[in-house]
């Protein structure tokens, strides 16, 4: 296989309040390769929309202040605003999270997905829209020519997104980033998106990146997973791996606070306990001790870093890396 | 379980059920303002003005056949309804109806020229304050508070002794002062619609700045211009007449509203209609433009619906 698309180099992104410095990615890396689906799972705050953000350079009042987003062999973060511009809705997209607001409602539906058309093409308005007409109809929005000329507000939820991946693709961009693109739609809506975004990878080719909290999302697109916590990426791996073996103890207490369908539905579920940590103070050595219940002496000492666990995954843990399984009670 | 989309559908036009056609924020808030009876009358008093301010020398030459400047001294204070002056005449033998005639050229001229220009520096500059904060948001807003401190009027008559008022000086004038509280309205409507989410979706579709700022935000506080704006020619008019009273306005030679009540004042107890005719034409133009104003702002701001 070719390199990779994407790459993240030990990404560092701070936000400076006049409380401190939020540290909301903090050291993260990643490949992303051409057709492929990662996953990046991880509670409020842990990061992943500012990494997304950050490959877009739309971070603001965030400031990337290390590391390297290199793609097809440029670094994203030395680009002037005028190249990124270039970039952005050409060559990777996003799809954001709250399809309600996430369309002007000032202007036609229709206008707004040929906008990025017009954007990076310089078509006439007519050819931009015969583009947005044919994608709205390929994510199955019925009588496209028709809804095109609707505002937002005449659709229903589950449309605005489809129209929102519809916008996002009229470029045909080789990355799409999907920041949560399910959690504002109800279940059913959901299926349909996410059936919807596995068409649009196997016809496009777009490689695509899906940041979630919801596991089984996951499980059911991706075919590598990132946990992030922290600003961290604290485990990574094939997905069938990750949620079979987790090998960080953050991983294995988020499998075990969701309800399996396969497994006695009489035991209660886990929640971890504690709270998130605080991004300004961040505590010493691994950031999940507090809350980890296989900590070890050291963890409260030295940050571990992503070093192989097993065949086939990485993990930052030193409980793991030194050999224990995880097993709880 | 899940039926698979229908992607590879073709793009034959699906039968759509017949509903009410498409309508946009703007007709629908159209479509209120239309019903709204004291708003459309108080428009089309508006637009009559308007009109006689467009047409003044084309009116003044079918209905009084005379100049608004030519001295009739053998005929001074000539009562309404006098043969050849329908509203009587002044103090120099003037034709009230013809200076009344060429009087709205000067208010509405000033009214709309104030307007348009303090509408297009306030949104301009409520605008770019709005979308980048920080230091261009202070130091633009904190220039506004000091203009909005200073008391206007003496704003006026100091502009008005260093530049010589015509009908577009003083529109500047006017406007010069006006254009701080429009950006800051404008200002307080940028910062709740830019967190919006299709702000951050639209940049990153690769809009640029100017893109952002005039295509997609701009037309989102649009409609507090437009309420403004049609508030603020009450005003603006309002403004006009007192400098014009003060002595700070329109020279005497040409006629305004404002200058003809000054003129009148001491004529008041003989010839009462000399301050009359200008002062309930101001009333009456300054009250349709506010009750213009209101019916706008109820057409426009869903939430008072």
């Amino acid at each position: 296989m070719a390199g990779p698309l994407l790459e993240l180099r030990d990404l560092r992104t701070q936000f400076f309040t006049p409380e401190g410095v939020v540290k909301a990615v903090d050291g993260v890396s990643l490949e992303l390769h051409p057709g492929e689906t990662l996953g990046i799972v991880g509670e409020s705050g842990s990061g992943k929309s500012v990494t997304a953000l950050s490959v877009m350079r739309l971070q603001r009042p965030g400031k990337i202040v290390g590391g390297e987003v290199r793609f097809k062999g440029r670094d994203l973060t030395k680009l002037s605003e005028v190249e990124m511009r270039e970039i952005r809705g050409q060559e990777i997209a996003m799809i954001f999270q709250d399809p309600m607001t996430s369309l002007n409602p000032v202007f036609r539906t229709g206008w707004q997905v040929a906008e990025p058309v017009r954007l990076h093409s310089g078509w006439d308005k007519a050819r931009a829209m015969g583009v947005a007409v044919s994608m709205l109809n390929k994510v199955g929005i019925p009588a496209p020519e028709k809804r095109a000329r609707d505002y937002p507000h005449q659709f229903s939820g589950g449309m605005r997104q489809r129209a929102m991946i519809a916008m996002g693709l009229t470029t045909t961009p080789k990355v799409l980033i999907a920041d949560e693109p399910t959690t504002a739609l109800d279940v059913t809506i959901q299926a349909q998106i996410l059936d919807l975004l596995r068409h649009v990878n196997r016809e496009f080719g777009t490689a695509t990146i899906l940041i979630t909290h919801n596991l089984g999302v996951v499980a059911g697109m991706c075919e590598r997973v990132m946990v992030m916590y922290a600003g961290r990426i604290v485990e990574s791996g094939p997905t069938v791996d990750v949620f079979a073996h987790p090998k960080h103890p953050y991983t294995w207490s988020l499998l075990r606070s969701i309800p399996r369908l396969d497994e006695d539905r009489h035991e209660p579920l886990k929640p971890i306990e504690g709270l998130p940590p605080d991004l300004i103070n961040l505590p010493s050595g691994c950031a999940f001790h507090p809350r980890c219940q296989f900590k070890v002496e050291r963890c409260s000492r030295d940050v571990p870093a992503l070093t192989p666990v097993g065949d086939t995954q990485l993990a930052a843990c030193w409980v793991t890396q030194s050999g224990v399984e995880l097993k709880g009670a | 379980m899940i039926t698979p989309l229908p992607i590879d559908a073709p793009a034959t036009p699906s039968p759509v059920a017949p509903g009410r056609p498409a309508r946009s924020y703007w007709q629908q808030a159209t479509a209120r303002l239309r019903r709204n009876r004291i708003g459309v009358a108080s428009g089309l008093v508006l637009l009559f003005f308007v009109l006689v301010a467009v047409l003044s020398p084309l009116l003044a030459a079918i209905f009084t056949h005379t100049d608004p400047r030519s001295i009739d001294l053998l005929n001074t204070f000539l009562p309404p309804l006098s043969p050849h002056h329908i509203l009587g005449t002044d103090d120099l033998g003037r034709d009230e109806l013809t200076r009344m005639f060429y009087g709205a050229q000067v208010s509405m001229g000033i009214g709309f020229l104030a307007v348009g220009v303090a509408l297009t520096i306030g949104a301009g500059v409520g605008l770019v304050a709005g979308y980048y904060g920080g230091l261009i948001d202070g130091l633009l807003m904190r220039f506004v508070d000091i203009i909005l401190a200073v008391p206007a009027i003496f704003l006026f008559i100091l502009m008005s002794i260093l530049f010589k008022p015509n009908t577009i000086t003083l529109a500047l004038i006017i406007a010069s002062v006006g254009w701080g509280s429009i950006a800051r309205l404008v200002r307080g409507e940028v910062l709740s619609v830019r967190t919006r989410d299709f702000m951050m979706a639209t940049s990153s579709l690769g809009a640029s700045d100017f893109r952002l700022i005039f295509r997609h935000l701009l037309p989102n506080v649009l409609h507090v211009l437009i309420v403004f704006g049609s508030l603020y020619l009450g005003q603006v008019v309002l403004i006009e007449a007192a400098l014009d009273f003060l002595g700070l306005g329109i020279s005497p030679a040409t006629p305004s509203w404002g200058n003809m009540l000054t003129n009148s004042e001491t004529f008041f107890f003989h010839s009462s209609w000399l301050v009359i005719w200008p002062g309930v034409t101001i009333f009456v133009t300054v009250l349709a433009a506010n009750l213009f104003g209101n019916a706008i702002r109820d057409a426009f701001d869903p939430r008072l619906r």
